[in-house]
């Protein structure tokens, strides 16, 4: 284990050491304490932290049996466990993802590095255990971290096995989806309810209704946030990326747009993680600009919202 | 789910993958099978010829090399490419594979007319399926290695294809319509979401060949046998 540690934390210096040639705003604005430890934040009602950007996998890890793609996908989730990440994402929707990040996770003898997070997503609510055992089998993970009931789907059935399992000790935490700002009313009843340790939902400096009712009820309850979307799939960068940056960006620990998208989520007190999907290196650099350095406070995250919406 | 969720939903939420992953899809089954996709080439040119000679042996040999393309490009290109990135592909291949078993059937069940028709016509449009759609791949990917060749990519195969309705017979020829018509759709939707604008041409090329398919075909099919 000590060994391990000292080859994850030569790992994780050594791409920050990419890291601030790549990102020197960031690292010129943080002390010299702060600068090389990555943002963590700590699952409610644990001990346990996590790092405060994971990734996601939806269309990005999607690559079949593409061995030139997957090398390459190979490359992203090298960079990223290089950089401090651990919270993987993925769902038995996402196509051949599940089967890539197994190679992946092979290829980089990954699998104790990772913090896996899978979902649930069949109708059937018979099949929790099976799926699970599916998906664990295409990781190639003993088990995983995290389970989540995908966007709702036969929810009841399954939060009641997955509570089961947990009991069990067959998965260490368990949790339920939405995204693109949908069926918030029954994720909230849900929330109020069920023994849950996370929620993944959609927010980003654009989709913030989850700021009105979500958030507050996550943090009052003790439930860990994962969010997605956190560039709205993309189109933020479409939509942004053209314009400059606001002056007093570096103020805010930002040095690029992908750390502006990302700080201004993982800035809200009640999130857990964000998780961010790219199939490119570079953009995976990017990404994890965003765990260090110096997060907006509350009156510079409202200028960072007010300024998207001037734009 | 209410009807506000689905329409939260769109287009996009659908497609699991990215345009880099799909044009590659041509360039790994044209490395993949090198140097037998150059059958393919000599057989949509062969196809034609056969057609001109408007004998109904040579006419149901024709046919017959049509169906396997069906075969070839659903079972190869969607099944087997296309499948492990989006189940709907693999849905499609079979689908395809079943059009090219109807098509195989047309020609020993006597699905195929004996009638003269404008062979001529059916020939040069063949031509511009088989040579122009080909290039589409390569235009949105900028590689030659993604040609998307007649009997191995589905799109032009489809479009190609489409023009079997003129050598068909009546009730054969509706069998035959609603794939090319769904296969059209669908595709035409991804390629949308893809954004691989030349590609698009493809669909509606089939859609378009679909009517040249039933302008050609005589009014009234002689069934040979
Ligand atoms: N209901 C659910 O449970 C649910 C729903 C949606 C999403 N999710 C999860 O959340 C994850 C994230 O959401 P998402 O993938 O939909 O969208 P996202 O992370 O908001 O955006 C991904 C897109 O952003 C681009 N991108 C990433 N980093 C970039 C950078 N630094 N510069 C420019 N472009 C960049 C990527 O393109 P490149 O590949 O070119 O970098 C990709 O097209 C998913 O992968 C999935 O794991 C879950």
């Amino acid at each position: 284990m000590a060994d391990r540690f000292s080859r994850r934390q030569f790992l994780i210096t050594a791409g920050l050491a990419g890291l601030a040639l790549k990102s020197p705003v960031l690292f010129a604005n943080t002390s010299g304490s702060t600068a090389l430890s990555p943002i963590m934040r700590r699952i409610p009602g644990t001990d346990e932290s996590t790092p405060a950007i994971g990734m996601g996998t939806w269309i990005t890890f999607n690559v079949g049996g593409d061995e030139q793609l997957i090398a390459q996908r190979i490359e992203v989730l090298k960079t990223f466990f290089e950089l401090g990440g651990t919270v993987v994402d993925g769902s038995p929707m996402y196509g051949s993802a599940a089967d890539v990040m197994g190679e992946a996770l092979n290829a980089l003898d990954g699998h104790d590095r990772i913090f896996a997070a899978t979902k649930i997503w069949t109708g059937d609510e018979s099949e929790t255990r099976a799926e699970a055992a599916r998906s664990s089998r295409r990781w190639g993970v003993d088990q995983f971290d995290l389970l989540q009931v995908h966007n709702l789907l036969g929810w009841q059935g399954h939060l009641e096995t997955l509570k089961q399992m947990k009991a069990n000790g067959e998965v260490r935490y368990i949790g339920i989806t939405t995204s693109h700002g949908r069926r918030h009313r029954e994720f909230a009843q849900i929330m109020e309810r069920e023994p849950l340790d996370f929620v993944q939902l959609t927010y980003n400096v654009l989709d913030r209704e989850v700021e009105d009712r979500l958030l507050p009820m996550a943090e009052e309850r003790g439930i860990g946030v994962i969010v997605n979307r956190p560039f709205q799939g993309g189109s933020l960068f479409r939509r942004f990326q053209s314009e400059p940056l606001p002056d007093w960006a570096g103020e805010a620990g930002v040095g690029n747009w992908a750390e502006f998208f990302l700080k201004y989520i993982i800035s809200h007190p009640a999130v857990t993680c964000a998780i961010p999907a790219t199939s490119k290196v570079e953009h995976m650099k990017e990404n994890m600009g965003a765990l260090y350095g110096k997060l907006p406070d509350a009156d510079q995250r409202q200028r960072m919202a007010d300024y998207v919406r001037s734009l | 789910m209410s009807g506000a969720d689905w329409l939260s939903y769109s287009l996009q939420d659908f497609v699991m993958f990215g345009p880099q992953v799909f044009l590659r899809l041509f360039v790994r089954i044209n490395q993949d099978l090198w140097p037998w996709q150059l059958l393919a080439v000599i057989t949509a040119i062969f196809i034609p010829q056969l057609i001109l000679r408007q004998n109904i042996a040579a006419r149901r040999l024709a046919v017959g090399l049509m169906a396997l393309a069906w075969i070839v490009s659903g079972y190869g290109f969607l099944v087997g490419y296309f499948g492990p990135i989006s189940w709907p592909a693999a849905w499609f291949g079979w689908a395809f594979v079943a059009q090219g078993l109807l098509l195989a059937a047309a020609v020993f069940a006597g699905g195929i007319h004996n009638s003269r028709f404008s062979v001529g016509e059916f020939a040069v449009l063949w031509l511009i399926a088989v040579c122009g759609l080909p290039w589409l791949a390569i235009a949105d990917s900028g590689q030659w290695h993604a040609v998307a060749l007649f009997g191995l990519a589905p799109g032009t195969t489809a479009a190609a294809g489409a023009l079997a309705l003129a050598l068909m017979t009546k009730t054969w020829r509706w069998l035959y319509l609603p794939l090319l018509v769904l296969w059209s759709l669908f595709s035409a939707a991804l390629l949308w979401v893809l954004q691989t604008w030349w590609l698009l041409v493809t669909p509606v090329a089939t859609l378009l060949l679909v009517g040249a398919g039933f302008w050609l075909s005589p009014r009234t099919a002689q069934n040979p046998d």
